[in-house]
C-alpha cells in the first residue's frame, strides 16, 4: 500500500488559535481505494485538521497536495473545486424534496423552453439514479418520495451521492456519519461507506467509535494534543493499541 | 466482483428497512398521500354543498357558480404567489396595501393624467413589483423578520396611497379594465377567472419546474443546507417577494375593473383572506411544503362559504366568523393527520 502515490498528502500542517496550538506539524496521507479513519479525543485536533483540508480554516504553515499537485485551498469553495467533498453529520438535506432534487440542489440540469430556463427534472432523475447506482451502489425503492420518509441509511446514501456527484471528486470526507444512528442504520451506513470506497472514491472518516472504525477502515490515524500520535493498519492492529495511542503512552505501557 | 455483491446486498438492506417501516401502516395510495392535505377542505366543500342542496338549491345555478368563480379569481392570483412565499418560510402582510396603491396610481394616471390605459396598467405592475422588491430588501438586507417587515410596509404603502388620493374614489374606467374585472367569455365564464386560473397554472410550473420554486422549498425546509449548496438565499427571497408584489398589482387591477372604482382604503381584507386560503389548502406556515392545487381548493372553499352566507341571507359579517372557523378546523385536521402518520406516535394509539 505504501508503494502507491497518495491521492492526498498533507505535510507539516500547523495551526494556532491565539496561544492555543491546535495542530503541530501534522502529516496525513490518503491512498487510492482506501478508507482512512481519523480518531482522537475531543480537542486532539481531528476536526481542526479536516477544517484546514476543506478550507474552513487556513493553516499557519504546511502544504496540501492532491495527486502530486500542490492545492491552494483558501475557502470551502476552493476545496470543492479541487475535488474534496464533505458529508457533514447533519447531512444538510432538504426533507421535503425527493432524492434527485436533493442530489442536484443548487446545480440543477436546465433545459430552455421559449428561452426560459426550466429544471430538466427527467434528466435530473435519470442522472441521480445513475450516480446512486454507480458511485454509491444503492437503488432506492422510493426515489420520488420526499426524503423525510427515508431511513437513516437511505438519507446517508443521498447525502453521499450529492457529495460525490461531480466526476472529479478525489476525496470524500465524512464527519461522524454514524453518530446519530441506531444499530441497524449504523450497519447500513458502514456498508455504504465500504461500497463507495469500492467504487473508486477514497474516504477520510472521522469517528469517535472504534468499533465502527475497525469495521471499515484500512488505516487509522490517531491524533493527540494536536499531533499525529501514530498511524496503524487496521488489519494489523486492534482497539487496545489505538486506544493506547489516543489516551497517551502511560496506558500503552501499562497494557 | 465483490463490489457488485455489495450493491445488491446494500440495496436490498436499505430497501428492507423501508419495508419494515411500512409494516403496520395503513395502505395508502401514493396520489392520495400526496394530496392528503387537500382532503380537509375538499370534505368541507362537499359538506357545504350538501347543506346548500337542502336549504338553497339555487346555489348550484350556473350563474351563481360563476359568481363564486369570479369572487375567487383575485385570490387565485394572490394565493399563487403567497404559496411560493410561504413555502420559502416567508409571509407577506402588505399585499392588500400594495394592491390598493398600484391600482390607485394606475387610476390616477388614467383619470388625472389621461395616460393610455394599457400603459397605466404596466405602470401598476411595475409599482407592485417595486413594492415587493422593497419588502425583499428590508427583509434580507436590513434583517427585519418577514412578518414585522411586511406589517410595517403595509402601513407605509397604505399611508402612501392615502397621501396620494386622500379619500377620493376614482371611478368609471375605459376598457379593458371593466372586462378584465367583470367581463365574461362565451356569455358565462368570468374573464378574471381565466386570469386567476392561468396564474395558478403558471404557479404550478414555477413551483415544480423552475429554480424559483425549488429554492423556495429548499430555503423553507433547510435554510442552512440551501446556503451550503451555493444558493443565494437573499436573492431568491427578493425574487419571491417581487413576484408577490407583481401578483398584488394584478389583483389591484382586477379589483379596479370589477368595482369600476378604486380608493386608497380598498383591498383591506385581502391579506388575511389570501393567507387563510393558502393555509387551508395545506401549505405549511413553517415553510418547505405547499401545493398550488391546495391553494385553488382553499380559495374556492372560502369563496363558496362567503357566497353561501350571502344567499342564505346571513348578515354579511358572518363570513368573517366562518373564515376563522374554517382556518382553525383545517389546521387542526392537518395536525391530527400528522400525528396519525407519525410512526413514532403510532405506538400511543
Amino acid at each position: 500500500m505504501t508503494m502507491k502515490t497518495p491521492v492526498l498528502q498533507m505535510k507539516g500542517v500547523t495551526k494556532s488559535f491565539g496561544g492555543l496550538r491546535a495542530l503541530i506539524d501534522v502529516d496525513l496521507e490518503l491512498y487510492p481505494d482506501e478508507i482512512l479513519a481519523i480518531v482522537g479525543d475531543n480537542g486532539a485536533g481531528k476536526s481542526t485538521l479536516i477544517k484546514v483540508l476543506t478550507g474552513i480554516y487556513q493553516a499557519d504553515s504546511g502544504t496540501t497536495e492532491l495527486n502530486g499537485q500542490p492545492a491552494n485551498i483558501k475557502s470551502r469553495q476552493d476545496s470543492l473545486e479541487v475535488g474534496i467533498a464533505t458529508v457533514y453529520q447533519d447531512l444538510g438535506l432538504v426533507d421535503t424534496l425527493s432524492a434527485a432534487p436533493n442530489i442536484f440542489l443548487g446545480d440543477e440540469p436546465k433545459k430552455k423552453i421559449l428561452g426560459l430556463p426550466f429544471i430538466d427534472n427527467e434528466k435530473m432523475r435519470r442522472d441521480a439514479e445513475e450516480i446512486l447506482h454507480t458511485k454509491v451502489g444503492v437503488a432506492l425503492p422510493n426515489p420520488d418520495e420526499p426524503i423525510r420518509d427515508y431511513s437513516g441509511g437511505q438519507r446517508q446514501a443521498v447525502a453521499i451521492a450529492r457529495a460525490v456527484r461531480a466526476n472529479d471528486i478525489h476525496v470524500l470526507v465524512m464527519d461522524e456519519p454514524t453518530a446519530a444512528l441506531g444499530p441497524e442504520e449504523t450497519k447500513n451506513t458502514l456498508e455504504l461507506i465500504k461500497t463507495v470506497r469500492g467504487r473508486g472514491t477514497p474516504i477520510i472518516l472521522i469517528s469517535h467509535n472504534l468499533d465502527h472504525v475497525f469495521s471499515v477502515a484500512d488505516r487509522v490515524q490517531v491524533m493527540r494534543g494536536g499531533m499525529r500520535a501514530g498511524v496503524v493498519e487496521a488489519a494489523k492492529s486492534n482497539k487496545q493499541e489505538v486506544l493506547g495511542l489516543i489516551v497517551g503512552s502511560e496506558l500503552q505501557e501499562a497494557s | 466482483m465483490p463490489s457488485a455483491e455489495n450493491t445488491s446486498m446494500m440495496s436490498s438492506e436499505v430497501g428492507q428497512s423501508v419495508a419494515n417501516r411500512n409494516v403496520g401502516r395503513k395502505v395508502e395510495l401514493p396520489w392520495l398521500q400526496r394530496y392528503i392535505n387537500v382532503a380537509g377542505p375538499l370534505v368541507m366543500i362537499f359538506g357545504l354543498s350538501l347543506v346548500m342542496l337542502i336549504f338553497e338549491p339555487r346555489f348550484f345555478e350556473i350563474t351563481n357558480l360563476m359568481i363564486i368563480l369570479q369572487d375567487a379569481s383575485i385570490f387565485m392570483v394572490l394565493g399563487m404567489a403567497m404559496t411560493l412565499v410561504v413555502t420559502g418560510k416567508g409571509i407577506d402582510l402588505s399585499i392588500g396595501a400594495v394592491a390598493a396603491l398600484s391600482a390607485l396610481i394606475m387610476a390616477m394616471l388614467i383619470k388625472d393624467a389621461g395616460l393610455n390605459v394599457y400603459l397605466a396598467m404596466i405602470v401598476a405592475l411595475l409599482v407592485g413589483t417595486a413594492c415587493g422588491v422593497v419588502n425583499g430588501l428590508v427583509i434580507t438586507k436590513l434583517r427585519v423578520p418577514d412578518l414585522m417587515a411586511t406589517l410595517a410596509m403595509d402601513v407605509i404603502y397604505r399611508g402612501l396611497g392615502l397621501v396620494l388620493a386622500a379619500g377620493t374614489v376614482l371611478a368609471r374606467f375605459p376598457e379593458p379594465l371593466p372586462t378584465l374585472g367583470r367581463g365574461h367569455v362565451f356569455g358565462f365564464f368570468p374573464v378574471p377567472a381565466i386570469v386567476g386560473l392561468s396564474a395558478l397554472i403558471i404557479g404550478y410550473i414555477l413551483y415544480h419546474h423552475t429554480r424559483l420554486g425549488r429554492y423556495a422549498i429548499a430555503i423553507g425546509a433547510n435554510r442552512e443546507a440551501a446556503q451550503q449548496t451555493g444558493i443565494n438565499v437573499d436573492k431568491q427571497k427578493i425574487y419571491l417577494y417581487a413576484l408577490m408584489g407583481l401578483c398584488a398589482a394584478i389583483a389591484g387591477i382586477l379589483l379596479t375593473g370589477r368595482l369600476n372604482a378604486i380608493q386608497s382604503t380598498a383591498a383591506v381584507g385581502f391579506t388575511l383572506h389570501t393567507i387563510a386560503a393558502v393555509v387551508v389548502g395545506g401549505t405549511v406556515l413553517f415553510g418547505g411544503r405547499g401545493t398550488m392545487f391546495g391553494t385553488l381548493v382553499g380559495v374556492l372553499l372560502l369563496a363558496m362559504v362567503t357566497n353561501s352566507l350571502v344567499i342564505l341571507r346571513f348578515q354579511f359579517f358572518w363570513q368573517l366568523v366562518a373564515a376563522g372557523v374554517i382556518i382553525i378546523a383545517s389546521i387542526s385536521f392537518y395536525t391530527y393527520l400528522q400525528r396519525r402518520n407519525n410512526p413514532d406516535a403510532r405506538f400511543d394509539e
